[in-house]
């Protein structure tokens, strides 16, 4: 089993990737897969917490459901992650289909309308 | 190096690996490719926590609906035949710094903070899932299935063809009488 710091390091290191290539990218699809980038680097930190952390997260939910489960609250919070992400993505590719109908691109630099 | 310890590092590397490819690469197609690439990585990150179940959610989820909604999203909006534009380097050189100052700060979190270790995952993690869903946090389950229906619903009204009139309107030819 390998240690806390190497899940919140891989975590770290995702989050950072996917920032950077929120801020950089140009397309809204490419954008669109940075965020789930840094969801899913979210939810690898609570499920590598909850599962090999003990203390004020886990502390009270150990005690109450034994020690050994504790981390399925970490793991339910996660599913709830993937259906909350997996919502957002699917209302965001349709909202990129009407702006590309509607403006005949995606690339977010000539979607200035509102820029004043 | 045990089963898992050997599993942890292929599956940190290929999470990288994706997501640098999913962020690097300049074809669309590639990106998401490499967005899989790092979802297989993380379920498989999440195998070796224990968490057998969530890891094939991830993957079903991620991989198996994501990535293709996300293709068929480039082939209805890309024009696929133009090529990129070049990338304008202080764009790039800001938002590099920007992701570094982020994992600084984070590192600097992470790695000062002290976590009590805990008991390390159990066995049947599935079942206790289950459970915790359909008792403590049932509300939240049932939430994320209204969620989905309206984001369903959602996105199929707002990528649908807005139904303009062809012609005006024809009112119904009032009756004076």
């Amino acid at each position: 089993m390998m240690p806390l710091a190497g899940y919140l390091t891989i975590s770290v290191a995702l989050f950072c990737i996917g920032l950077y290539g929120l801020v950089q990218r140009r397309s809204l699809i490419a954008m669109l897969i940075a965020l789930e980038l840094m969801l899913a680097a979210a939810s690898l930190n609570v499920v590598a917490l909850t599962t090999l952390a003990a203390g004020a997260a886990g502390g009270g939910v150990a005690r109450q459901i034994g020690a050994g489960h504790a981390s399925s609250v970490g793991q339910v919070v996660a599913l709830i992650l993937i259906g909350v992400a997996a919502a957002e993505a699917a209302i965001a590719l349709s909202l990129f289909v009407a702006i590309q109908r509607y403006a005949s691109t995606i690339n977010v630099e000539d979607l200035s309308e509102l820029k004043g | 190096m045990t089963w898992g310890t050997g599993l942890f590092w292929v599956s940190g590397t290929l999470a990288l690996l994706g997501a640098v490819l999913a962020v690097g690469l300049r074809n669309i197609f590639h990106n998401i490719l490499g967005f899989a690439l790092a979802l297989v990585g993380v379920a498989g990150l999440f195998l070796t926590l224990g968490s057998d179940f969530l890891a094939m959610v991830l993957i079903l989820v991620y991989v198996g609906a994501l990535a293709i909604a996300m293709v068929y999203a480039v082939m209805l909006s890309y024009p696929l035949d133009t090529k990129p534009e070049p990338r304008r380097l202080p764009k790039v050189v800001g938002a590099a710094a920007l992701a570094m100052l982020a994992a600084a700060a984070l590192f600097i979190v992470v790695l000062g903070a002290h976590f009590v270790a805990g008991t390390g995952p159990s066995e049947t993690s599935a079942a206790w899932v289950g459970r915790r869903l359909l008792s403590d946090y049932v509300l939240a389950f049932e939430l994320i299935s209204v969620l989905l229906v309206v984001a369903m619903i959602g996105a199929v009204m707002v990528a649908r063809k807005a139904r303009m009139p062809k012609a005006p309107l024809q009112r119904a030819p009032r009756i004076i009488g």
